[in-house]
Order: C-alpha cells, then structure tokens, then sequence
C-alpha cells in the first residue's frame, strides 16, 4: 500500500518571534523539509526616501538615522559622506579619529546583538543575556557622548556634532579590555557544544560565485571564502592608516557565518586601540569643517557606500544645487541577502530555515525603508 | 586602474553609445540609451580588464522633465566603479531588465516599477510588493503625485 | 511581600485557621497586576529598546513580565514600532486574538502620532488608537527603558484602581 502525501503551503506570517522584524515567509512544505520558499516584504514600508525630498540636507540625516537602527552612526556617515563629496568639504582630522571610533564601537554593538539573538532563535537563551550586558557597555559610552542609545544624529556633514568628554578614553579603554576577555567566554558557551554543532554545520551552504551574482556583500560573503572588504578595497575615512585583518571562513555555511561575526569583533577592537592612541596625539581641536546652514551643494550625483555590520550600506544622492536633494536612494546589505535566501534552502527542514535566517542578520527597515 | 583611465577604456570600447556626463563627482558617469542597456551590462560583466560582476544598486529617479533609471555597478575583484544612466521620457517608460546580467536586478526592478511605474519587460514577477495588497492610489515616488491624507511638512 | 509575611500570623489568630478575609477584587488585583505576560511585538527600532529592557541591566522579569510569542497567552501587547497601512489588519486581528482581560501600551512616538513620519509619508499609520484601543501612551523616540518600565507601573496602578463593577455591566 503506497502513502499519498501532497505538498501544502504554510504561512511564516509577518509577526513570529524568529523573523526578526516583521518578514512574511510563504514555505511549500512536503512533511517537515522546505521546498520553495518566498519571502514577502513591505510591512515597514515607511517611505524614508520620499520624506527625504522634502527636507533639507541637515534634516535628512535623523530620517536616515531609522533607516538602519542597529548601526545607525553608519547611516549618519555614509550621507554625510556623500554631502561631502558633492561639495568637496575637507574634514579635520580629530573628526576623522571621532568618526572611526564611534563605527567601530556600533560594528561591535551590532555583532553583539547578533550573538544574542542568534542563539535565541536557535534555542539557546544564556548568551542573549550575556551579549546585551556587555552592548550595555558600548551603549554608555555613547550616551555619554551624544546624549542617545538608539539613534544618534551625531556625525554630521563636515565633521561631528560635539568633542568627547575627558572621562571618555579610559572608559572607552576599559570596555575594550572587558569585551576581550569574555570573548572566551562566548566562544566556550556555543563553538564546541554537539547541539549547536548539529544545527549549525554543513546547513544552508551559500556558493562564492552566487554571493557576487547575487549582490551578498559583508560577513556572509566573507563567511563564503570571498576575501572583499570596502575599508580596504574602496577605502573612506583613515582606514587605510589602521593595521587590521581580514578574516574570510572556508565553507559558507550557518557556522561559518556565526564564527565570522565573532572574528570581526576582535579586529574591531584591535582598530579601536589603535584609534585612541592616534587622538592622543593630536593638538588641532577643530570637530567640524565650516559649513553653512543654508547648506547648497553644487549640482551633481554622487553614490557612497561602506562597510557596514550587515553589508555594504549604499546611499545615491542627486542635488540640483538647492537645499533640498532631488533623489535620495539608500541601499542596505539586507536587501540582497534576503533575495537570496532560497538559493540557501533547498531541501532543508523548518527549523534549519530558522537557524539559516538568523544568521543572515536581516533587519526589515533596511529591505522595506 | 584610475578613474582617467577607467573612463578612456569604456569610450575607446563602446564609442558613441555611452556619452561621458560631468554631473559624476566621484566616480564616472556615463548617458546609455534604452536599447543598448543589455547589451553593455553584458559586455561590462564580461570584459576581462573590466569584469563588473556586481550590481550595486539600482533606482529610479523623476526629475520633473523626465525618468531616469541609474545603475550603479562594482567589481569585487578589480576594484572599479562606474556608474550608468538611462533617460526616459513620460510618454514611453519602458526597458528591458538586467535581470539574465545580475540576477540580483530581481527586487530591485521590482520596486522601480512598483512606485514609479515604469514598464520593466522580461522581468519574471512584475508584482505588487512594498505597498498594501489593495493600493489604488498610483505611483507614489512620481513628483506630481498626491492624495488626501498626504500631509507635506510646511515651509518655514 | 508584605502581605505575605503578615498572612501566617493573621491565619493563626483566626480560631480554626487557615481562613483569610479579604474583598474578591484585591486577590484578582495582585493577580493580575502582577503578572502581566506581554506579546512579543516589535516592528522597528522600539523594539530593540524592548528588548534592552527585558535584557540583564533593566529586567521585566522582575515586575513579573514574560515575552510570550503567541497571543492566546497573552494579555498585554507593547506596540514597539511604527505601524504601517499594511500591517495595521495584522494588528487588529493579533489584538483580536487575546483573550479579556487585554491591555495595549502604545510605545514611541510612531504608536502616538505617527512620530517623525507625520509628514511626507504616503504607507504610515498615523497613531493606532483608530485600530485598537489604548491604555497607557509612552513617548519619545525611542524611548528610554526607564520610561518602559515606568509606564509598566502606571498600567499596574491602572490595574488595581478597577472595580468587579466595570466587568459585570460589559463596560470594558
């Protein structure tokens, strides 16, 4: 007697603990194993771009702010930067050191929430509450600075918006210090446990040459063997005056991508030590270039992009030589990740769709805006 | 390469399909027309000095006299970077997808055609996706769009 | 814990024990105020401070408040986020979904008033108080957790000044 079985469809619906944010998954399920999957957006869709056009420059850099909130120092630069490249602003060098300080320290922030809620998805609880105690650490330092945890509005187009406070080096020291050693402390909980081994490894292999085609950039192209990074290969800022590795894994599956996370956190700090002790050094104290409050720059189009937590975060701006841009496009790593999450899932089961989708490390308002 | 040397290879290569505009601060720009856009993407992908194997970005722009479609490409493993542009007038908003180039054109053309309306042929899903399932209202990136509760932030 | 270190020995004086005397409504107060078990609901950038908050250094769990990821468990829902014109029928059927008594507090400036998306904004909700009927009103953008947690307190104190009366006429 043969078993008749048929293929239904399920819903991941847009609220569910495990979508992080509010994505809708539709899954053609046979039994337990996954055969198509398709991702349906557009429950944030707040329309980021079209309030842009209606604001001036200055104003457009907190709208961008909740573009991408995990790390929203980077969304502050990278408009900034491309202002900047409109109007060819010099920025000093003590603005410079403060704005490399205070990406890195948002990359750190950013992986650590990733740690935390990655192992929640999975199952394990422990490290959410160890990875947000020590992103409390971080948090403090920019309170301290600007006055804000989540959404900072702190650099600005020629430089940033205050000088730290004296009290801000030591502490920031100390924070490094304290994440390096209870690095060991992460890595003993998950790397070596059989259960996370068994869902993690050999689950949801991403291939280099359909991470390019596809558009995947940050950790999980990295975590896919293919060895790009823009601070190195399309350098903004100083990064080029910093000593630091680039870690790459070999397989590109969900372990890998969770170990390249954790590899990034140490360059990181290596990069924060370095910058501290390049501010000592230096006598100018000029923050910001001078930039009128009309600002107006002259007309032209300009695409700046960097190397954020998730990806290359992307900003196309087009001035007509008002105060107000013609056309903001922003570009978030998140995008492409998500479009690439079937090629992932080919014959996997439920819950190593969820193992998969937690360690892309998709944020919704960077698809939707 | 430099961005000098980048600009002279392309124009040596395609000649009078691409028209070098100024309007690129940063990295070059470059005036294609609708027609050839597939078959300079392809031949961009392909060149092995040049090998643009990575769509970054891809948006729909309304200046208030016409569409434009920018595409804004990279290569991973020659660190360039180059910039194209499409004009389109209101009256015939039509083009062919990148989508058999870079299959990551996917969302992207999407999205243009969903908030600008304009017509991507061969796109495999031309189907509704950032707004609700029964928006009736137009497209709303467009300059001269509007509805009643649309509130603009005043002037001041 | 005051009540509870003072039971043992008013049970004692009470000849034959074991008997308490109190009003129906203080017991469904400690009950309920207590322990109010919130759905997990987090769009946009609230819903990291909400989660900041029920991490180690500002704790929920010691109000007594748990995450649960299914409305039929739950009694409170923190609106963290802005709501858009497509995902507003998603809420109102989750809010739908719990069972009385139920409880909304509309976290951030987006829950209020649409918050930095008022204007210039064609697919944002402006406020869900058209969509689903709300109890406490904590602003800023986001929010800070202290401002959670006290606006927690305030729903708690909400809670206790209820009477059996409002239950019994269908009022709430």
């Amino acid at each position: 007697m043969t078993l008749r079985t048929e293929e239904f469809v399920v819903n991941m619906g847009p609220h569910h603990p495990s979508t992080h944010g509010v994505c809708r998954l539709l899954l053609t399920l046979d039994g337990e194993r996954v055969k198509k999957v398709e991702p349906i957006i557009g429950y944030l869709h707040r329309a980021i771009e079209k309030i842009c056009e209606n604001r001036t420059y200055p104003q457009c850099i907190p709208i961008l702010d909740r573009f991408e909130y995990v790390t929203a120092m980077s969304c502050n630069y990278v408009f900034s930067l491309a202002a900047e490249r409109l109007a060819q602003i010099e920025v000093p060098e003590r603005a410079e050191y403060l704005r490399v300080i205070m990406l890195e320290l948002n990359r750190i922030a950013s992986h650590l929430l990733f740690y935390g809620v990655t192992a929640m998805d999975i199952g394990a609880y422990t490290p959410f509450l160890y990875g947000l105690r020590e992103r409390e650490l971080i948090i403090d330092l920019f309170e301290m600075t600007c006055g804000q945890r989540l959404t900072y509005n702190y650099i600005r187009i020629g430089g940033v918006s205050q000088d730290i406070p004296p009290e801000f080096a030591p502490k920031c020291r100390e924070a490094v210090r304290i994440i390096g050693e209870k690095m060991s402390d992460y890595e003993g909980l998950l790397n070596e446990n059989p259960i996370w081994l068994a869902r993690t490894k050999g689950i949801g292999i991403l291939k280099p040459e359909d991470a390019i085609a596809w558009g995947v950039s940050g950790p999980v192209l990295r975590a896919s063997g293919v060895k790009h990074d823009l601070r190195r290969d399309d350098p903004y800022s100083i990064y080029d005056r910093f000593d630091f590795d680039i870690p790459v894994q070999p397989n590109g599956d969900t372990f890998d991508r969770y170990i390249q996370r954790l590899d990034e956190i140490r360059e990181s700090l290596k990069i924060i030590t370095q910058a501290l002790d390049g501010l000592e050094g230096l006598e100018d104290n000029t923050i910001k270039a001078k930039v009128s409050p009309n600002f107006k720059p002259p007309a032209g189009e300009v695409y700046a992009r960097i190397e954020n937590s998730r990806g290359e975060l992307g900003v196309y701006v087009i001035s007509d030589g008002s105060k107000k841009p013609l056309r903001v496009k922003a570009r978030g790593g998140s995008y492409n990740q998500l479009q690439a999450l079937p090629l992932m899932c080919h014959d996997v089961m439920v819950a190593d769709l969820v193992a998969i989708f937690a360690t892309l490390d998709v944020i919704m308002p960077e698809v939707d805006r | 390469m430099t961005r000098e040397e980048l600009t002279q290879h392309i124009i040596g290569k395609f000649g009078g399909r691409v028209i070098h505009l100024e309007a690129g601060k940063y990295d070059p720009l470059f005036e294609i027309k609708a027609e050839d856009i597939v078959d300079i993407c392809r031949q961009l992908k392909e060149d092995p000095y040049l090998s643009f194997d990575y769509l970054a970005n891809l948006g729909g722009v309304d200046t208030t006299e016409h569409f434009e479609v920018v595409y804004n490409l990279a290569s991973v493993f020659k660190k360039l970077r180059v910039d194209l542009k499409v004009i389109l007038p209101y009256d015939r908003a039509e083009i062919d997808s990148v989508i058999e180039v870079w299959p990551s054109a996917n969302w992207y053309e999407r999205e243009l055609w969903e908030l600008y309306g304009i017509n991507v042929r061969n796109h495999p899903n031309l189907t509704r996706f950032l707004l609700p399932d029964d928006w009736d209202q137009g497209y709303p990136m467009r300059k001269d769009w509007d509805a009643p509760d649309f509130i603009r932030m005043p002037e001041r | 814990m005051g009540v509870i270190r003072k039971l043992p020995a008013m049970a004692e004086r009470i000849p034959g024990g074991g008997i308490v005397l109190t009003s129906i409504e203080a017991i469904l107060h400690q009950g309920q105020a207590k322990s109010l078990w919130y759905l997990l609901f987090g769009t946009a950038c609230c819903a990291i401070e909400l989660m900041c908050t029920g991490a180690s250094r500002y704790d929920f769990d010691r109000l007594g408040m748990i995450f649960r990821p299914t409305p039929r468990q739950a009694d409170l829902i923190i609106v963290a986020g802005t709501i858009t014109k497509k995902m507003a029928p998603r809420l109102r059927r989750l809010y739908d979904q719990m069972a009385e008594p139920r409880y909304v507090i509309a976290m951030g400036g987006c829950t209020i008033k649409g918050g930095p998306f008022y204007y210039d904004s064609y697919a944002v909700e402006k406020g869900i108080d058209h969509i689903v009927p709300v109890d406490v009103y904590i602003p800023g953008c986001p929010p800070r957790p202290e401002s959670l947690l006290e606006g927690c307190i305030h729903l708690q104190e909400r809670i206790k000044k209820q009477k059996l009366s409002d239950w019994a006429d269908g009022r709430k």
